[in-house]
């Protein structure tokens, strides 16, 4: 966070951001459901310039054993970006950003995912960066839903996910990489659209009570948006456009 | 569709109201919700999702294509597609005089074998209890494997056994249906054969087009096509 | 990988019986290379991509190029390192953590495959001789697996550095400094392009499918050149070639890759 490029207008007069979009316009996304061959579910997501893909097995069985739950399936899963994904080449192994991410990831798609029906069994979810380019976690997560669903993992809902924020004293949607390196405020959130809740949210930055509610406000709805493009991505692969 | 039938994804509203939840949809205050993607049917009093994917989850009774993983010197360990674990007693095979130490069990079935098998017991607190004792069961020596997706198997039968007759007759080829998406192919002529896999195929990937019985009995008709 | 896999007894038998009347379970011929798609600059952020479909397998490559400090006695060569790795998505018998010795091979007979053929001029690489040289690190992931990784990762990492672009750097007060808008084509002086070949029963086939490579015996990896010399080699799997199996391998890669070059060249016009 804190400006690095002290240049770059983040929000000019007309209220159009660094990228020519509006305040509540978030990046094109396209969503694709299945294309792996291999894995049980798959699904491939473009936000602006991240292009992610996910894999996801299960419900299979755990090994070493005592990892297991002998009362639910477990939800594991891994987030990881490839060396070739950002500016400057990364190294392979996880970093520890990695694996907050893929722990809060975790638990964004826990209350979602009917563990309960396998015990004894776990759920794996891959995802894997490609290229990034802000906003990572909640486009891998909205990905991550739809390769679940796409599996055929029993889920009680489906989670959508956009980060919300703000710069130059302005709550915009979809915060994007250079509004995230040199804005005021980044905000991923992660929701569930049918029951209403919210299971990932976090926030780097400083906003007034105010700017906070509305912040959440402007999050929720942006997630209603990416949700119904995970809606589209399922009945084109799976109703040939004939659902609703 | 009719309006008793819906497209459905996970977390969708099939119905609200008096209902019971049967497979694939969970009563959430007055909501009945479906926890797949598939096809919900209401009938009588009860409300279902019929999934349109999805990995085998074993039923009582259910025919499976099973492969030997292991075995023990008391039962082998079956792969049936899922991630539950067929579990198949010597004694099944061998009968009651069967004794670990004058027995071998890969005399009987060795791994990689494939059997036609079926589910004896199953509730999911421990891996299913399987049997390979009855007329129509057994090893298969002969055959092709393939593989479609469990949810595909009601439409590959068809109703009253329509569209795997059809594929049958048009192509001589025997053909075994595992409850859990394996196939088993025995054909005499390898154009009849590939005609087969190709006809599954068809079911498996385009089991949502309405017309499917006709475009695949179309193929099936096509003569000199491989 | 798919070895671990219990391939069922009545498909191997069904490859045997094939192979003996001359014939695969794909239709194929015995020296006859999978549909081969290439999709270029893939990741348009990198200073390369490249994405490769061997039949169903699978394979991202992306070049990241950047000022890196030489090696300490080749102060007058850039750095041209190879990786590859196999994400867990690409099959269910993939294990998450550090990686395996048959994924260490295939990162390393990738990157000799690229390195022995002298594909890039690394001495032209250099922004200031023994402080400081252009790094360029070619990063295969397979991302869906149906056997032969070596070849699909040599496509990948080639078409990848083919159409490279690397910025240029100038030495200022110590230090590389970016020039903004100058972006050339890597130094490329050969274009190699491995082959690998299964031994199953007697009988050699070219570019095994995940099935093959299941119930294969030995395995062998020839890269060669654009003039038709072979520069890398790797033989694998516990069974073991003879001298006329091996020659004839050899000829048999010299042929094979170069129909495969000519569609490596082909995508590459296509994308300029």
């Amino acid at each position: 966070m804190g400006g690095r490029d002290a240049t770059m207008v983040l929000l000019d007069k007309n209220g159009i951001r660094c990228d020519g979009r509006k305040v509540d316009e978030p990046r094109k996304i396209m969503i694709r459901a299945g294309g792996l061959k291999n894995a049980d579910g798959s699904a491939y997501i473009e936000f602006g310039d991240n292009k992610i893909l996910v894999g996801v097995f299960g419900p299979r069985d755990v090994h070493p054993k005592h990892m297991s739950n002998t009362d639910t399936g477990i939800l594991r899963v891994r987030y990881h970006m490839e060396p070739f994904s950002v500016t400057e080449r990364k190294n392979p192994a996880p970093s520890r950003r990695e694996i907050e991410i893929s722990k809060v990831i975790k638990e964004a798609l826990e209350p979602a995912v009917m563990l309960e029906k396998f015990p004894r069994t776990a759920v794996d979810v891959f995802i894997e960066i490609l290229q990034a380019d802000g906003g990572t976690r909640c486009a891998a997560l909205t990905a991550a839903s739809v390769a679940l669903a796409d599996a055929g993992i029993p889920m009680r809902d489906m989670v959508a996910a956009i980060a919300a924020g703000k710069v130059a004293d302005t709550v915009i949607l979809d915060v994007n990489n250079e509004e995230d390196q040199a804005g005021q405020a980044d905000m991923p959130i992660g929701y569930m659209p049918s029951a209403e809740k919210i299971t990932l949210l976090q926030l780097d930055g400083v906003l007034t009570p105010e700017e906070y509610k509305k912040c959440v406000q402007v999050g929720v709805d942006g997630c209603k948006l990416v949700y119904e493009l995970q809606k589209k991505a399922l009945n084109d692969k799976y109703f040939g456009n004939k659902g609703d | 569709m009719g309006d008793k039938r819906k497209y459905v994804i996970p977390g969708d509203v099939v119905t609200t109201g008096p209902f019971r939840p049967e497979q694939n949809v969970i009563l959430d205050g007055n909501n009945i919700i479906a926890t797949t993607i598939g096809i919900s049917e209401i009938y009588d009093d009860s409300v279902r999702v019929i999934p349109l994917t999805g990995m085998y989850i074993p039923k009582i009774d259910d025919l499976v294509i099973a492969k030997v993983n292991s075995h023990t010197s008391l039962s082998w360990e079956l792969d049936i597609n899922s991630c539950y674990v067929g579990f198949l007693p010597a004694q099944d095979v061998f009968g009651r005089d069967f004794s670990a130490h004058a027995d071998e069990l890969s005399s009987k079935l060795k791994t990689g074998d494939l059997v036609a098998a079926r589910i004896a017991n199953f509730d999911r607190t421990r891996d299913p209890l399987v049997t390979i004792s009855d007329r129509d069961l057994g090893q298969i020596d002969s055959g092709e494997l393939v593989e479609i997706s469990p949810s595909k198997v009601p439409r590959l039968i068809g109703k009253r056994g329509t569209m795997i007759q059809m594929i049958e007759m048009a192509t001589d080829a025997a053909i075994t249906i595992g409850q859990n998406g394996w196939v088993v192919i025995s054909c005499e002529s390898p154009e009849g054969l590939l005609k087969a896999k190709k006809a599954i195929q068809m079911v498996n990937e385009q089991a949502h087009i309405a017309n499917l019985t006709d475009q695949v009995k179309e193929m099936l008709e096509l003569k000199g096509e491989s | 990988m798919a070895s671990t896999s219990v391939i069922d007894e009545l498909k191997r038998t069904q490859i045997l019986e094939l192979l003996e009347q001359g014939k695969r379970v794909d239709g194929r011929a015995l020296d006859e290379v999978r549909e081969l798609s290439i999709e270029i600059n893939a990741i348009p952020k990198a200073n390369g991509s490249a994405r490769i479909k061997l039949g169903d397998t699978e394979v991202i490559c992306g070049v990241k190029i950047q000022p890196d400090r030489p090696f300490p006695d080749t102060g007058d060569k850039g750095l041209l390192i190879c990786t590859a790795e196999l994400l867990p998505l690409s099959h269910p018998t993939v294990e998450t953590g550090p990686p395996q010795p048959p994924v260490i091979e295939l990162a390393r007979v990738t990157d000799r495959g690229i390195r022995e053929s002298h594909m890039i001029d690394v001495s032209q690489l250099v922004i200031e001789k023994d402080k400081s040289v252009i790094g360029v690190f070619a990063d295969n992931v397979v991302v869906d697996y149906d056997g032969n990784l070596f070849d699909a990762c040599s496509y990948a990492a080639t078409m990848a550095l083919l159409s490279s672009k690397t910025p240029t750097w100038n030495w200022v007060d110590e230090k590389p400094v970016l020039v903004e808008g100058e972006e050339i084509q890597l130094p490329i002086m050969t274009i190699p392009v491995s082959v690998t070949m299964a031994k199953i029963g007697n009988h050699i086939v070219v570019d095994p499918n995940g099935d093959e490579w299941a119930c294969m015996d030995a395995r062998v990896t020839i890269t060669s050149d654009s003039d038709g010399n072979i520069c890398a080699l790797q033989k694998g799997g516990s069974d073991g070639f003879t001298l006329d199996e091996i020659v004839k391998c050899g000829e048999t890669s010299v042929k094979v890759g170069a129909q495969i070059r000519e569609k490596l060249k082909a995508a590459q016009q296509g994308g300029q």
